[in-house]
């Protein structure tokens, strides 16, 4: 089948923009898997939770932003940051708590920003993102650029005040930020039906005052299209919103866990019939618009991208005793 | 000796991106086990003393259940008794199949829906023909109708227990039965041929990307695809035929009509023509590829070596006629007690 050269009303992308998102959700997916591999071997410091099952959410989000807008990570932020654009060479080398990485190798897999990207940082404290997300989006107001703020949280981490607060603040203030709740089922290893008492995560918005609308996570087209309305409402003027991506780990917590919460055979569930990047390959080669032949040429790619990060990682040498001191205080 | 009815209620309606484009309406979780509680105590009221529920974990049954406590902790026996299908919830449409399926496994007389379009297009699916009552908690919800669910609940109770004859309780209904290459599918009230080729967020709002409706009633009163329909040439549920519209560009129209097609959310549709839709003919898609949205939400995506068609089918299903049965309860005093006395409808 040939290709039609355009898109226009079959896909909300057109194919440049359908390649781009699959180049995304791959990189994310094959950093993650070799992560889960690497980590294994002992050479990695600190924990690494893996975003791997849950591309489909931060790619559809991030395909709205630019440089400019900024975002706010969580514990869980690789895909977050290759989502925003910071260079995978160096994130791996952060991640190896290597000078060459993102960070100079100080922040490691929970720590990573990179300011010229608009990626404010992942975070391992549990709800902090919310409220810088809300000191962003008061500045991007105040600039008047239509610049937008995006806080990332998972259904756990939606139950600390912090958040809470930041719902009320943004939404006072009408500020351009959009919450984002990554809900894959699990806070850590307690069940979001054990945790959450105010179950629907659209209902919690609705108490501040803001709309709220859930997505299927796990579909690339869903979530861009309901976040590209979010992001439009926001820049326009339109206010702060929540939006519930539903979505799965394919992981545990973090890397070591040995999942004993998950039911029989989920995990292959999961693999068989939840992958958002299986699930969105089918769905732009069915209808002819990309070819499987294009996928796998991204696929080499991305395969050896990684694995000119994981030599450049290894390769690179680690922080010394000097740098302590440095990078800890900033002029204003 | 009373009937056992069934209860499914849809913890996740009205939660699609209509809330940021159109204000829609979010009702709570709260909101939605407080319309069962009301709807448990009506259906007791009438003598029904068996409920099947749902299970769900979006929180309508932990709430359900506190207000059943509380009500046991202060000596109340206004609740029938509630129980819930037991079986692994997967938090997805296959949830309502399943409960519906079981629901009819179990002999229940009626089965009330909570939810919207879609919910109860995915009970008529399942229930094997026992009458559905419909309960709005959805966004443009043109099949349940609009009212109090307190009526509802007492509806549901006069029908199954018989008070109200089967000839004023229940009501016929049309649907739409789309297959694909012999995959068949249902709508209560419209199938939209749209030109998008994924499901997405599901809702319908582009407007440039209809192409063709297909409703089994039009009316001018309700949101949605139907009320294009309706402001066109409306068509009633009992009507024996339902509406066929061709939708164009606004550029190339015979027809410009400002619909609501969701809340609040007015837009210029492009009419060609509209024809009344005849029963058991079939009809078949005007353009090679695209999306077919069932009662409001993108379902099916085909393309030119798919063979799709699309036939209105007559009697297809039953409702609880509330209007009917309330109707013949005033006429026939079924509401009314003895001073100082109960009754059996109830009246704690």
């Amino acid at each position: 089948m040939t290709a039609p050269n355009s898109t226009a009303g079959i896909f909300p992308l057109d194919k440049q923009g359908l390649l781009e998102a699959y180049r995304t959700m791959r990189t994310i997916r094959d950093f993650e898997e070799r992560l889960h591999a690497e980590f294994a071997k002992g050479d990695i410091p600190g924990f690494v939770h893996l975003y791997a099952g849950e591309e489909a959410a931060g790619t559809g989000i991030m395909m709205h932003l630019n440089e400019k807008d900024r975002i706010a990570s969580t514990h869980r932020g690789h895909g977050h940051c290759i989502g925003k654009g910071v260079d995978p060479k160096g994130m791996m080398a952060e991640i190896y708590g290597k000078v060459s990485g993102s960070c100079r190798g100080k922040g490691g897999s929970m720590h990573i920003a990179d300011l010229s990207k608009g990626m404010m940082g992942a975070n391992g404290i549990l709800g902090a993102g919310a409220p810088l997300v809300c000191g962003a989006a008061l500045a991007a107001k105040f600039r008047g650029d239509g610049g937008v703020a995006i806080s990332f949280v998972g259904d756990g981490g939606s139950n600390q005040g912090t958040f809470l607060e930041s719902l009320n603040l943004a939404a006072v203030w009408n500020l351009p930020a959009i919450f984002v709740v990554e809900n894959n089922g699990y806070a850590e290893s307690t069940s979001r039906d054990y945790a959450v008492a105010v179950d629907s995560f659209v209902d919690r918005a609705a108490g501040f005052g803001l709309p709220g609308v859930t997505v299927d996570g796990l579909d690339f087209f869903a979530v861009y299209e309901a976040a590209g309305e979010i992001i439009r409402r926001a820049r326009e003027g339109g206010g702060p919103a929540l939006l519930e991506c539903k979505m799965i780990r394919m992981y545990g917590h973090f890397e070591g866990d040995q999942q004993t919460y998950r039911g029989k055979g989920e995990i292959d569930d999961i693999r068989a019939n939840k992958d958002c990047l299986k699930l969105f390959s089918e769905r732009v080669v069915e209808a002819g618009v990309i070819q499987r032949a294009e996928l796998a040429a991204i696929d080499r790619d991305i395969g050896a991208e990684i694995e000119e990060a994981v030599v450049f990682a290894k390769a690179a040498p680690l922080p010394t005793a000097r740098d302590l001191t440095t990078d800890v205080y900033v002029n204003y | 000796m009373g009937s056992a009815i069934g209860i499914i209620a849809n913890p996740v309606s009205a939660r699609d991106i209509r809330r940021v484009i159109a204000n829609a309406t979010a009702l709570q979780i709260t909101d939605r086990a407080n319309i069962v509680l009301r709807i448990l105590s009506c259906v007791k009221a009438c003598g029904v003393d068996h409920v099947w529920m749902m299970p769900e974990n979006g929180g309508i049954r932990h709430h359900v259940r506190r207000g059943i406590d509380r009500a046991e902790n202060q000596g109340l026996t206004h609740f029938p008794k509630v129980e819930y299908l037991d079986y692994k919830i997967s938090g997805t449409v296959d949830d309502t199949l399943k409960a519906a399926r079981l629901m009819k496994e179990r002999g229940v007389a009626a089965i009330v829906v909570l939810g919207g379009d879609g919910t109860h297009r995915a009970v008529v699916t399942a229930c094997g023909g026992v009458p559905i009552a419909g309960v709005s908690t959805g966004t443009n919800n043109a099949f349940p109708e609009h009212r109090e669910p307190t009526v509802t609940g007492l509806a549901v109770g006069l029908a199954v227990t018989r008070k109200v004859p089967p000839s004023d309780a229940f009501l016929a209904n049309k649907k739409i039965v789309v297959r694909i290459n012999g995959h068949e599918e249902i709508a209560l009230v419209d199938v939209a041929v749209v030109t998008e080729r994924y499901i997405g967020a599901r809702a319908l709002w582009r407007t440039e990307t209809f192409r063709e409706l297909f409703v089994t009633f039009a009316d001018p009163e309700v949101i949605g695809m139907s009320a294009i329909a309706g402001l066109l040439s409306p068509v009633t549920r009992l009507d024996p035929h339902g509406l066929h519209v061709r939708l164009v560009p606004e550029a190339e129209a015979n027809i410009l009509l400002d619909t609501p097609i969701a809340p609040g959310y007015m837009r210029g549709i492009g009419i060609r023509d509209y024809a009344p839709m005849q029963p058991s003919h079939t009809y078949r898609p005007s353009i090679t590829d695209g999306s077919i949205a069932l009662d409001g939400e993108r379902e099916l995506s085909f393309t030119r070596d798919d063979d799709v068609t699309i036939e209105l089918v007559p009697n297809a299903f039953s409702t609880v006629n509330v209007s009917g049965c309330m109707q013949y309860a005033a006429r026939h005093g079924l509401m009314r007690m003895t001073p100082h006395q109960k009754t059996d409808m109830g009246g704690q």
